[in-house]
């Protein structure tokens, strides 16, 4: 297989990709409403207090030349200091990514747990009792908000069972780990819902296509067709969408975050937005960048494997 | 103990910070020469045992306390008193406005001689606000960086006073632990030496409603920033203490009256308007839907607990023919339409703002609401292209000079960035600010105060006191009305 | 296994009449439209008006679904509020559908390099930090419903584009497609009436999905503040105002709440419906 060649090419294309959205980013943060002097004064700011402000972190230089020094600053591998915090931004990451990517995989595997045997139950009792079922209880976790659903179980789960922590991150692996069980449900079960419903069409598709009757007038055993034939064509759309949802997952838990009180790279980034903390978001940008892009190779290999003629 | 906050700090460096949630925990890190009493209005000894204002109101002599240290124990020099003061009094810092009266400061031995260069009655309670905190200067000069900046930055990591409590670790967004000041010099009512507590550890928790389930469920001893709604629930609750704190917070909207705004005629310059909106304004009825009946009325711009606050009626009773026959008066008998700025995603605000919208659709006026962030609503009312907005205010130190400033005294923030000008207030405001008799000073912000209630550029809404949970085995902390949260006195019950 | 038994009998009965989940689905939608288009018809109150003498009331004859924290009829609002929501659903993923299904077909025809930079334009615009990108628009086009579809549709078309293109590689492989290129059809023909209904079948059901999901993003983005603007009955947004009344007012969330999952399960099974209609059709 033309694996090796094939992940190298697209890490090369990522640069690129980096590139582009870095400079967008860049322009945009500066395009929002206000300074961070305002943002961090507030009602207070009075002009003497925010022109110094602005003159201590050369904000009152033209963009194309504060965008030379930020180039600069990163191709010495230094992506600066928080406006707000007043520490290195390297150091933000390595603190909130670890627990927003803890927290992804932890969805992302409940979600498939969830998903994938009750999508192949609903699919194989199509219009039946459990079927109907399985997609009334899936349509109920889609259409919960996030932090009406987290309310509810940390309610039930944690202060009422005391199963589970109300909240927080904990300290040490385990800990982060139950912690997280509850927000990595909550987050899971709209993306469960999405993946069950895409598999369950996709199998039933992929049931009434002419290859199966091949297979099926070939004498194949009925387990055999569906593990060889069935799954793989019908994850093949899955496993796309199930890409595109971590993807939006990682830079999009911030409510799951600030209900559960994690301190992940949703909250922080949402927050540096407000606080217009330029290198953060600019930083965070780049650091969920190369994590969507890990993720969505990931996809493209499994997507390979399951088809290998979409490599090509 | 363990308490829940609803956001992080930002940055514990007294001079040099910006926010709330930096201001309000300070106090337990850095202590200051004198102290605020727990009705925040008074003053009582702190680092300093004594202290006294000369007859012409240009010299504070004080006394420094016996055998004061850091919690690192190194002793409390008048040196670093001399650093700490003149640090605060750096031009164009946020906070340097409170004590820009000094002119030079010398020490000798305990005794610490600060000459001003114009009477300042304020300078005493300035003494107790956090900016004014003493540091230990050769460990702050030791840290790292060229400036005084990037020293602060670096210093505030791991910051050592000489507050009840001494830092420990931080988890930004998280968790910030803080432990017993060994060498702290105060005893408690009983005898004992302060703090009681061995430690206090602050838990971020954004959501309220996880920050009232954690201390439900016990896994915090209190959480502060209750949302109204839910006060009379956990009222009854009975594992709980519900308490009210007494606050200098004010509600309030506040206008744009320049003439013009947008390059349009502005119906808000006219003070008949002003007053209209504010009779049509129901202040019992927000008063319901938005705090549950927590909040009062104000009977003045600045909070009931703010020293020389007068009046005793609460400000336009809520009269909707009155309102009527003022715009009529004022040539809008059909009303306008205008925007009210409210901070997205605020939930008071937004309540705010939609209760209002709703009443003064009854004098004609359609009320557009805009939510925006607070970097965006910030520039839009510096740059005097807003034409309303909800806020809030709650005092830093406890005398009427700081509101006064912002609200009334046009050369600060052109009073609230409204193009409201009284010559009469900016002459009285400038008179107190070196008026040493305090009766007469009383009379200057009585007269502040009625001139800006009559015509001023706002619509005062209420006040409230601040909501904070505590666990029924916590004892003995307390939130003074400038906002500072003091463990040092605080227990669990065993 | 039943599968093999049911699959053939379920096809031939599904040719004699139209699916019974888009029956139900379409009534849902249908019935759903109606109020949407004549609130005022169904609602029992104004939505704006406030009774300051009934703040929070619970379910009576009066208020069958209770008065919210402003004293007004939650029934009524949560009517009104069908106006919005049915347009968040429609105008936030419709656009995204047609054009991520239009782009989605052609590059996943085309494949090799077009297929590799459509992959680059994918990572770019969902590695961009969504609500950096809503600020902004709020920022440009002031806070509202329309930034929302903005917003949503600059990041949602992708979805639908990688979904197509993705089952339209696969179905060009297949021998009906190598056929229509030996009959000397012009590529486009190829795409369009060929690759695009066998390939559509995951993007159709995963639009109905979105509907429900758009109307839920509303709430998050009114739960931020970016969502719908007061006084305007908007579902997510009531949800997002009861939250701090769960325990002792219920009825604020719990009715939209309702509403939020009947619509999306009207979506749902007209997705359900349309997917086995153009399965039979084959």
């Amino acid at each position: 297989m033309l694996l090796v060649p094939y992940i190298f090419r697209r890490v090369l294309q990522l640069i690129p990709t980096f590139a582009f959205i870095i400079i967008v980013v860049f322009v945009l943060v500066r395009l929002l409403p206000g300074d961070p002097a305002s943002a961090i004064l507030g009602d207070r700011a009075i002009d003497a207090n925010v022109d110094r402000i602005n003159h201590e972190l050369g904000l009152d230089q033209p963009v194309f030349v504060q965008f030379l020094v930020f180039v600069k600053s990163i191709a010495t591998g230094n992506l600066g200091n928080s406006i707000v915090l007043k520490i290195p931004v390297a150091d933000l990451i390595a603190q909130r990514m670890p627990v927003t990517l803890m927290l992804t995989v932890m969805a992302a595997v409940i979600a498939l747990i969830l998903a994938l045997p009750l999508a192949f139950l609903a699919a194989l009792q199509r219009d039946k009792l459990a079927d109907n079922a399985i997609r009334g209880v899936f349509q109920v976790g889609l259409s919960m908000p996030v932090f009406y659903l987290g309310i509810i179980l940390l309610t039930v789960f944690g202060a009422k069972l005391g199963w589970f922590p109300v909240g927080g991150y904990g300290e040490g692996f385990l800990d982060h780990v139950h912690h997280l069980i509850l927000p990595a449900l909550t987050l899971a079960l709209s993306l469960a819902a999405i993946l069950m419903r895409n598999l369950r069409a996709a199998i039933i598709g992929v049931v009434g296509a002419e290859y199966v009757d091949f297979a099926r007038a070939k004498g194949l055993r009925p387990r055999l067709i569906m593990i060889r034939h069935v799954l793989r064509n019908a994850l093949i759309s899955t496993v796309t969408l199930f890409g595109l949802s971590i993807g939006t997952l990682l830079g999009g838990a911030v409510i799951t975050e600030t209900v559960f009180a994690i301190p992940g790279a949703g909250r922080l980034m949402i927050d540096s937005i407000y606080g217009r903390d330029y290198p953060v978001v600019q930083g965070m940008t780049l650091a969920l960048a190369v994590c969507v892009s890990l993720t969505f190779l990931l996809t493209d290999i499994a997507q390979a494997w399951l088809d290998p003629r979409v490599a090509r | 103990m363990t308490y829940a906050r609803y956001a992080d700090s930002l940055f514990l460096d007294p001079v040099l910070n910006d926010a709330n949630v930096d201001i309000w925990i300070l106090s337990n890190l850095y202590d200051t020469l004198l102290l605020p009493t727990d009705d925040g209005k008074g003053v009582q000894p702190g680092l300093a045992t004594e202290w006294k204002v000369s007859e012409d109101g240009l010299t504070v002599t004080l006394t420094l306390r016996d055998g004061i240290k850091f919690s690192d124990g190194s002793p409390i020099t008048g040196e670093d008193v001399k650093f700490s003061l003149e640090r605060a009094a750096v031009p164009d810092t946020t906070w340097q406005f409170l004590v820009a009266s000094i002119a030079s400061i010398a020490t000798e031995g305990k005794t610490v001689t600060i000459t001003l260069a114009h009477p300042d009655p304020a300078f005493i309670s300035a003494l107790t606000v956090f900016n004014t905190a003493i540091m230990p200067k050769a460990l702050f000069e030791a840290e790292a960086g060229a400036t005084d900046a990037d020293k602060a930055k670096a210093f505030a990591e791991h910051p050592v006073g000489s507050g009840p409590f001494m830092f420990a670790s931080w988890e930004r967004g998280s968790t910030m632990k803080l432990v017993k000041n060994p060498y702290y010099w105060d005893k408690g009512e009983d005898g004992q030496p302060l703090p009681y507590l061995d430690g206090v550890t602050f838990e971020v928790i954004p959501d309220d409603a996880t920050r009232i389930l954690r201390l439900q469920s016990g896994e915090v001893d209190g959480a502060e920033l209750i949302p109204y709604a839910r006060v009379d629930e956990l009222k009854a609750d009975d594992k709980l203490n519900m308490e009210m704190y007494p606050s200098t917070r004010v509600q309030y909207i506040s206008m744009n009256v320049r003439p013009q705004v947008n390059g349009a005629d502005n119906p808000l310059s006219n003070p008949k308007v002003r007053q209209a909106l504010n009779y049509a304004t129901n202040k019992e009825a927000i008063i319901q839907i938005v705090t549950h009946g927590v909040g009062t009325q104000l009977t003045s711009f600045m909070s009931s607990a703010t020293p020389m606050h007068t009046g005793t009626a609460p400000l336009y009773p809520y009269d909707l023919e009155k309102a009527k026959a003022l715009m009529a008066e004022a040539g809008f008998p059909n009303g306008f339409s205008t925007s009210l700025l409210v901070l997205a995603g605020n939930q008071d605000e937004i309540g705010i703002g939609t209760a209002v919208q709703q009443m003064w659709a009854a004098i004609g006026v359609k009320l557009e609401l805009q939510q925006v962030d607070n970097a965006t609503r910030t520039q839009q009312y510096r740059d005097g292209t807003m034409n309303m907005r909800v806020a809030a205010w709650t005092d830093d130190i406890a005398d009427p000079n700081e509101i006064t400033s912002y609200f009334a005294y046009s050369p600060t923030i052109d009073a609230l960035h409204s193009g409201w000008k009284s010559e009469e207030a900016d002459k009285l405001y400038v008179a107190s600010q070196s008026e040493i008799d305090p009766a007469k000073r009383a009379e200057e912000y009585a007269r502040i105060q009625e001139i800006f209630n009559a015509e001023g550029p706002t619509v005062p809404l209420y006040e409230t006191p601040y909501p904070v949970a505590l666990s029924k085995t916590t004892m003995g902390f307390n939130q003074i009305p400038l906002g500072n949260n003091i463990f040092r006195a605080a227990w669990l019950d065993k | 296994m039943t599968l093999v038994a049911t699959a053939p009998v379920a096809k031939r009965r599904a040719r004699l009449r139209l699916p019974f989940t888009l029956v139900f689905g379409g009534t849902i939608i249908g019935l759903s439209t109606i109020v949407a288009f004549f609130p005022s018809l169904f609602a029992p109150y104004d939505p704006a008006a406030m009774d300051y003498n009934a703040l929070l009331q619970p379910p009576t004859m009066a208020h069958p679904f209770g008065t919210d924290s402003f004293g007004r009829d939650v029934l009524t609002r949560v009517i009104h509020a069908y106006t919005v929501d049915m347009q968040i659903a429609v105008f936030a993923t419709l656009f995204p559908f047609v054009f991520g299904t239009f782009i989605g077909a052609l590059v996943g025809y085309a494949g090799g390099w077009v297929n590799a930079l459509f992959g680059r334009v994918v990572d770019a615009i969902i590695t961009f930090p969504f609500l950096v990108l809503v600020i902004a628009i709020v920022a440009v086009l002031g806070p509202g419903l329309i930034n929302m579809y903005v917003a949503v549709s600059v990041v949602g078309w992708v979805f639908y584009a990688r979904l197509v293109a993705t089952e339209v590689q696969v179905q060009k492989r297949l021998d009906y497609a190598h056929s229509g290129r030996a009959m000397g059809y012009r590529p486009l023909r190829i795409i369009f009436r060929h690759l695009l209904p066998n390939a559509i079948t995951p993007a159709l059901v995963y639009w109905m999905t979105d509907m429900a999901l758009a109307i839920l993003l509303g709430s998050s983005l009114g739960y931020l503040g970016l969502g719908a603007q007061p006084p305007t009955a908007e579902w997510g947004v009531q949800i997002a105002d009861g939250k701090n009344f769960m325990n002792t007012a219920w009825w604020i969330s719990v009715f939209p709440g309702v509403a939020i999952v009947v619509t999306g399960l009207g979506f749902s099974l007209v997705g359900d419906g349309l997917a086995e209609l153009l399965r039979t059709k084959k």
